[in-house]
C-alpha cells in the first residue's frame, strides 16, 4: 500500500502562484460568503464564474477528482438542496413564510397513524433551492483544488509566512515528512498481520466486532511511532531546537501576480461587506418566475 | 517526569506531528477499507488515535494533531481545505488533553473512563463547532446541521472512542513502562 499525495506539479498559472496568495484568497472568499450572507443569485452567479475559472485554470484531470466530485454534489444536491427545496431552510426567513405560488403539495401520513405533514413546494423554495446549491457549489470549487496543486512540502513555511509560530509552523512541516514513513509501517503492519491470517478486507461479525478487530492494524503502528517519537525528540533536542527563530530550506517571494491575486480576493470580501450595508445582496428571484406561476 | 499541561516545547511539537500524520494515515486508510453503517454514519477509526494523543501529550498535541491531521487526511483523500471541520477536529483532540494530568495509571479502569468522558465531550464540543460553521458558511440552517452533520458525526466518533480508546490506552501503558520515562 503506498500513500501517496493528491499533488502533482503541472506548470499552471495556478501552481505559479504563491500559496500564501492563494490561501489569503480562499480566506477573503469563505470570509465574504460567511459575513456577508450573500443571497442574492445575480451576485452569486459571478463568484461561482470566477471559480470554476480558477477550478480550469488548475488543470486538474476528470479521473483524478471524480470520486471527490460525486461526494460533493451528492453532498450539495441531496442534502442541501432538498432541504432547501421542501423546508426552504437555511435562508432568509421570507422564503420560510412564501406559502404562496405553490408548484407542488403533498399531504404525508406516517402508516398506522394519523400523524402526517404537508410538504408544499412553492416556486421561492425552488428558486432558492438553485440559489443555496450555486453557493455551495462555489465554496467547493475553490476548496477542492486546494491538495491537487499545492505542493505539500511548502504548507509549513507558507503558514510561518503568514505569521503561524515558528514551532507550530514546524509542527505542520514534520507531520507532512512522517507520512511517507507511517505510511510504510501501517502497510508492512497490514502485511504481517495478513501472514497471521487476518483478514483486512472481510471484517466480519457485528460492528463493535469489526471496530475491534482493527486493533491490531492501529496499536502497533501507533506505538511503534511513539517508540521512535522519543529518539526524534532526543535527536532536536541535541541540536537545541527552539532557542532561536529557524530558517527554512524553501523561501517563498511574493510576485506582482500574488499581489493582484491577493488584492482581488480583499476586493471580493470589502464589495460584499460594502453591499451587505447598502441593503443588497437579500434573496432575489425574478418577478417573471412568480408571474408565470400566477 | 513533571508534566504541565501547556507546556508546548519539543515533546509536543514531534507528538503534534505524529499524531497529525497518524490520524491524516489512518483517516485515508479507512477511505480504502470503509466500515458501512446505518444512514450516512461514517466510521473514522482514526479519531480514538486522536483522542488517545491528547489524553498522553496535553492539550496542545490534541489540538494540533486534529487540525493538521485534518488537513493531512483531506489532502490525501482529495477532498479539499475545510478550515472549519479542521478546527472542529482540533478542538476533538484539545479538549481530552486537559484530562491529562488526570490519568495517572492508564490501565485503571477510572482512568480509561475519564479519557472516554473527556473524550466525548471533545467530540461533542469539536464537531458541534464543525457542524455550526457549516450554519455560517453554506448558509444551512440548524436542524441540518444538527441532524445531517453534527449526530452522524458524534455517534460514529463516540463509537470508535469507546471501543479503540481503552485498547491504545492499554497498550501505552505497556510502552511507557518499557521506557520509564
Amino acid at each position: 500500500m503506498l500513500v501517496a499525495w493528491k499533488y502533482r506539479p503541472r506548470n499552471t498559472i495556478i501552481q505559479r502562484l504563491d500559496p500564501r496568495a492563494r490561501l489569503i484568497f480562499l480566506a477573503c472568499l469563505f470570509a465574504a460568503f460567511s459575513i456577508a450572507q450573500i443571497w442574492d443569485i445575480r451576485l452569486l452567479l459571478p463568484l461561482f464564474a470566477l471559480s470554476l475559472g480558477l477550478y480550469f485554470l488548475a488543470r486538474i484531470e476528470w479521473r483524478d477528482i471524480k470520486r471527490v466530485w460525486m461526494f460533493i454534489l451528492i453532498l450539495v444536491v441531496f442534502i442541501v438542496g432538498i432541504n432547501a427545496l421542501i423546508a426552504g431552510r437555511g435562508g432568509p426567513t421570507e422564503v420560510l413564510q412564501e406559502q404562496s405560488h405553490a408548484l407542488f403539495q403533498a399531504n404525508l401520513i406516517i402508516p398506522g397513524t394519523t400523524w402526517g405533514f404537508t410538504i408544499t413546494i412553492t416556486v421561492v423554495k425552488a428558486f432558492f433551492a438553485v440559489t443555496q446549491i450555486v453557493r455551495m457549489l462555489t465554496m467547493a470549487i475553490l476548496a477542492i483544488p486546494i491538495p491537487y496543486t499545492m505542493d505539500p512540502a511548502v504548507y509549513g513555511v507558507s503558514f510561518r509566512r503568514m505569521g503561524l509560530p515558528d514551532k507550530i509552523s514546524f509542527t505542520m512541516d514534520l507531520a507532512f515528512r512522517f507520512i511517507p514513513t507511517l505510511g510504510r509501517d501501517f502497510a508492512i503492519t497490514v502485511d504481517a498481520q495478513r501472514a497471521r491470517g487476518y483478514e483486512v478486507e472481510s471484517l466480519r461479525g457485528g460492528l463493535i466486532s469489526r471496530l475491534r478487530r482493527l486493533a491490531p492494524l492501529i496499536v502497533p503502528v501507533t506505538m511503534q511511532s511513539i517508540v521512535t517519537g522519543e529518539e526524534v525528540i532526543d535527536a532536536m533536542d541535541l541540536r537545541a531546537f527552539g532557542v532561536r527563530p529557524r530558517t527554512w530550506i524553501r523561501e517563498l517571494h511574493y510576485q506582482r501576480r500574488d499581489y493582484i491575486f491577493i488584492g482581488l480576493g480583499v476586493a471580493i470580501l470589502l464589495a460584499s461587506i460594502v453591499l451587505k450595508l447598502l441593503g443588497y445582496g437579500r434573496f432575489w428571484m425574478p418577478e417573471a418566475l412568480i408571474n408565470w406561476t400566477g | 517526569m513533571d508534566k504541565k499541561l501547556w507546556e508546548f516545547k519539543t515533546r509536543q511539537v514531534v507528538y503534534g506531528a505524529i499524531g497529525a500524520a497518524l490520524y491524516g494515515v489512518f483517516a485515508w486508510a479507512t477511505n480504502i477499507f470503509p466500515l458501512p453503517a446505518a444512514g450516512n454514519i461514517t466510521f473514522r477509526p482514526a479519531v480514538a488515535v486522536l483522542i488517545f494523543f491528547g489524553v498522553a501529550f496535553g492539550p496542545w498535541v490534541g489540538l494540533i494533531a486534529g487540525f493538521i491531521g485534518n488537513v493531512l487526511g483531506d489532502a490525501l483523500s482529495g477532498w479539499g481545505f475545510w478550515w472549519h471541520w479542521s478546527l472542529g477536529n482540533g478542538l476533538m483532540g484539545l479538549i481530552p488533553g486537559l484530562a491529562m494530568l488526570m490519568i495517572k495509571d492508564y490501565r485503571k479502569t477510572k482512568d480509561i473512563v475519564i479519557a472516554v468522558g473527556f473524550g466525548a465531550v471533545g467530540i461533542a464540543v469539536g464537531m458541534l463547532f464543525a457542524s455550526l460553521m457549516e450554519k455560517v458558511t453554506g448558509g444551512i440552517d440548524l436542524i441540518t446541521a444538527l441532524v445531517g452533520y453534527f449526530t452522524p458525526a458524534f455517534i460514529g466518533n463516540l463509537i470508535v472512542t469507546i471501543v479503540l480508546l481503552p485498547i491504545l490506552m492499554i497498550a501505552y501503558h505497556a510502552v511507557v513502562s518499557r521506557r520509564g520515562r
